[in-house]
């Protein structure tokens, strides 16, 4: 028979009809046991990897990993990833073996990638893998620090994973049913003193009970961005929230880091004391400093400086202050310069996490304090 | 007017003249004399006579320096910071109205904070541009009693529609009393609602004198119950309004910089209302 172009032309006209039937009749076998056929599984492959490659051309890299955060992201890890591509001295269950594709052991795997391909993975996901994207999208930070983590994956230790990852709890409970262990699944991260396991972890105990409780229903509710604590806040049972704000907030603060004043501290010192009305910037002290300021003003006295900063950048970028009191912070923040930031960040990490001594002038000391002494 | 008609007249008069049928014509000595009179004599005779007239008028507008009421506005989006110097008493601060004394020549001190601004009281004086890095001075002497209205004058943002102000000319005593007042903190404003504008951090961006609210970022508060208006200009100073400004701001002026306080609940937002609409 002559084949002419009439004949091609009515069966590329046919073919998407007929794909759609085949599809219709279920010729098409979607199980996982089987496997892809050798072309399809290349070709997907071979997309996947293109895509990452391209897209990575676009991440603005920061110039070094964020270190400090490690074990920020080893206790979302733990949480988050482990139960599909494993954990150092932790094999994974038969169950996640036969997922099609097998999620890849990542000691092997970390290493052909660069880090700006390793964050658009981790920040976006893959699709048809079931990788899923970072829980919050506006915490480049947080996505960074998972980076920085897989970068050491590879030669981690079972032991030092643990540590890492569980501290003090040493284990990881799956679905934190008691109050203890909700507070464990807390203390992975913030330490049995609510101090931080790390830099990138507040200070939380001594923290306002009701600024603790407004947190974590802002995190669960994705009110306030924060992959990390959205897990881990979900992660807990609702009912333990006020328990666990009340813990935590009963606990000591940390002694007071007493530090010679260095011209950074000095300047943040000024800015949270007395603003800088010119350039629109209020004064942090007058809603941060007092105990008798509206609790749901946290208290940054003694927090670490990375945790601060990046907060405050957060604010400023507007990235974070979707509730009502985050408002008033990003308007805050809208002014701020990365000198005024740091500067910031230094002065509340040496600052007396108690009271401070009132903000006013000394011609309002003559006048009014007597009177409001005798008031309260 | 009736000089205008007179002119009107005089020159329908020559035109008439001009066209009749009746034509003489003039000696060339005559036409001359005729030009030099009518034209530069006459002419610069007129233009003396006002030039003089003009430059009497002057000295009562023209800035003194001595003994005289300077008052500083600092326009911003979208409102106007206010400061009375008057030689002898300490700077009183105040926002959004500007008060002077009748009879009185009062000197305008414009500046800007951010973009060009323009002060304007139409019924009082002239409009006056506000340069940012720029000082500009206007002379300004109200001859009557009275509200006046006054806005900004160059388009400078969302709210620029927004940004207006009252101007009040007093009587010169009720002036001084006024301003005396305005120098010392406001009396009779205790109760809860003073205790939570400092609880929820109201003054780290308002001034409250005599109080522990010394922010400058917003505008001044320390007599805002004795304004004529809230808000620059665009609402009726009641309690209502107070509160409905603190609760959405953004709503009733859009780009502005103050945030909504609409979480402190509206028992909070009621007090602090009361608090501020006392303080007078």
């Amino acid at each position: 028979m002559h084949v002419d172009w009439k004949h091609v032309a009515i069966a590329l006209a046919i073919l998407p009809f007929a794909v759609v039937f085949a599809a219709w009749i279920g010729f098409f076998n979607v199980g996982a046991s089987s496997g892809h056929w050798k072309v399809t599984d290349w070709f997907l492959h071979f997309a996947m990897r293109s895509a990452v490659r391209t897209y990575a051309l676009a991440v603005d890299a920061p110039p070094e990993l964020p270190h400090h955060a490690v074990q920020t992201a080893a206790g979302h890890f733990a949480r988050g990833c482990a139960i599909c591509h494993g954990a150092p001295g932790e094999p994974r269950s038969p169950a996640v073996l036969r997922m099609l594709p097998q999620p890849p052991d990542l000691t092997e795997r970390v290493n052909s990638w660069s880090d700006a391909e390793l964050f658009r993975i981790v920040k976006h996901g893959v699709r048809f893998t079931g990788m899923p994207a970072w829980p919050s999208q506006r915490r480049d930070d947080e996505v960074w620090a998972m980076v920085a983590f897989l970068r050491r994956l590879p030669a981690l230790r079972a032991e030092a994973y643990r540590d890492l990852a569980y501290g003090p709890a040493g284990s990881l409970v799956d679905r934190p049913v008691t109050f203890e262990q909700a507070l464990a699944e807390c203390t992975r991260c913030h330490g049995v003193d609510g101090r931080g396991r790390s830099t990138a972890t507040p200070v939380i105990a001594s923290q306002k009970e009701s600024y603790l409780l407004r947190s974590l229903e802002a995190y669960a509710e994705d009110r306030r961005p924060g992959g990390v604590m959205a897990v881990a806040a979900r992660a807990v049972d609702g009912r333990h929230w006020r328990s666990l704000a009340a813990h935590f907030a009963a606990l000591p603060p940390p002694p007071v880091r007493a530090e010679a004043a260095t011209a950074l501290v000095q300047a943040g010192k000024e800015l949270a004391l007395e603003g800088d009305a010119l350039r629109r910037i209020p004064a942090c002290l007058v809603c941060h400093a007092s105990q008798d300021r509206n609790p749901a003003f946290p208290s940054l006295a003694g927090q670490p400086v990375p945790y601060v900063e990046q907060q405050l950048r957060l604010f400023r970028d507007g990235l974070r202050g979707d509730t009502g009191y985050g408002r008033l912070m990003r308007e805050v923040a809208r002014q701020l310069s990365d000198n005024d930031i740091a500067a910031l960040a230094e002065y509340f990490a040496t600052a007396d996490p108690r009271p401070a001594p009132s903000v006013e002038s000394a011609r309002d000391d003559e006048v009014y304090r007597p009177r409001d002494r005798s008031d309260r | 007017m009736s000089t205008g008609a007179l002119i009107w007249l005089a020159l329908v008069g020559l035109l008439v003249y001009a066209i009749r049928d009746r034509r003489r014509t003039w000696s060339e000595d005559a036409a001359g004399k005729l030009i030099l009179w009518a034209g530069p004599v006459f002419s610069s005779a007129v233009l003396l006579g006002l030039l003089t007239y003009a430059l009497w008028l002057m000295p009562a507008l023209r800035p003194t320096t001595h003994g005289v009421l300077r008052i500083e506005v600092t326009g911003t989006q979208f409102w106007w910071r206010v400061v009375y110097h008057k030689s002898g008493r300490p700077p009183a601060i105040s926002a959004n109205e500007i008060r002077l004394p009748v009879g009185e020549p009062v000197e305008f001190i414009l500046r800007s904070d951010d973009v060009v601004h323009s002060f304007w009281m139409p019924s009082l004086g002239g409009k006056m541009d506000m340069i940012p890095g720029r000082t500009n001075t206007l002379p300004v002497l109200a001859n009557r009693e009275g509200v006046y209205r006054g806005a900004c004058a160059e388009f400078c943002g969302t709210s620029h529609a927004l940004m207006a102000f009252s101007a009040v000319a007093m009587m010169p005593d009720d002036f001084d009393r006024w301003l005396n007042i305005q120098s010392s903190p406001a009396s009779g404003a205790a109760g809860p609602g003073r205790d939570l504008f400092t609880r929820h951090g109201c003054g780290s961006c308002h001034r409250i004198d005599g109080t522990e609210a010394r922010g400058l970022v917003g505008p001044d508060l320390s007599h805002i119950g004795g304004r004529e208006t809230v808000a620059a200009g665009v609402l009726p100073n009641t309690e209502e309004m107070i509160a409905r400004f603190i609760a959405e701001p953004e709503v009733l002026k859009p780009g502005t910089r103050m945030p909504s306080f609409a979480m402190l609940g509206s028992a909070d937002i009621r007090a602090i209302a009361r608090y501020l609409k006392g303080l007078r």
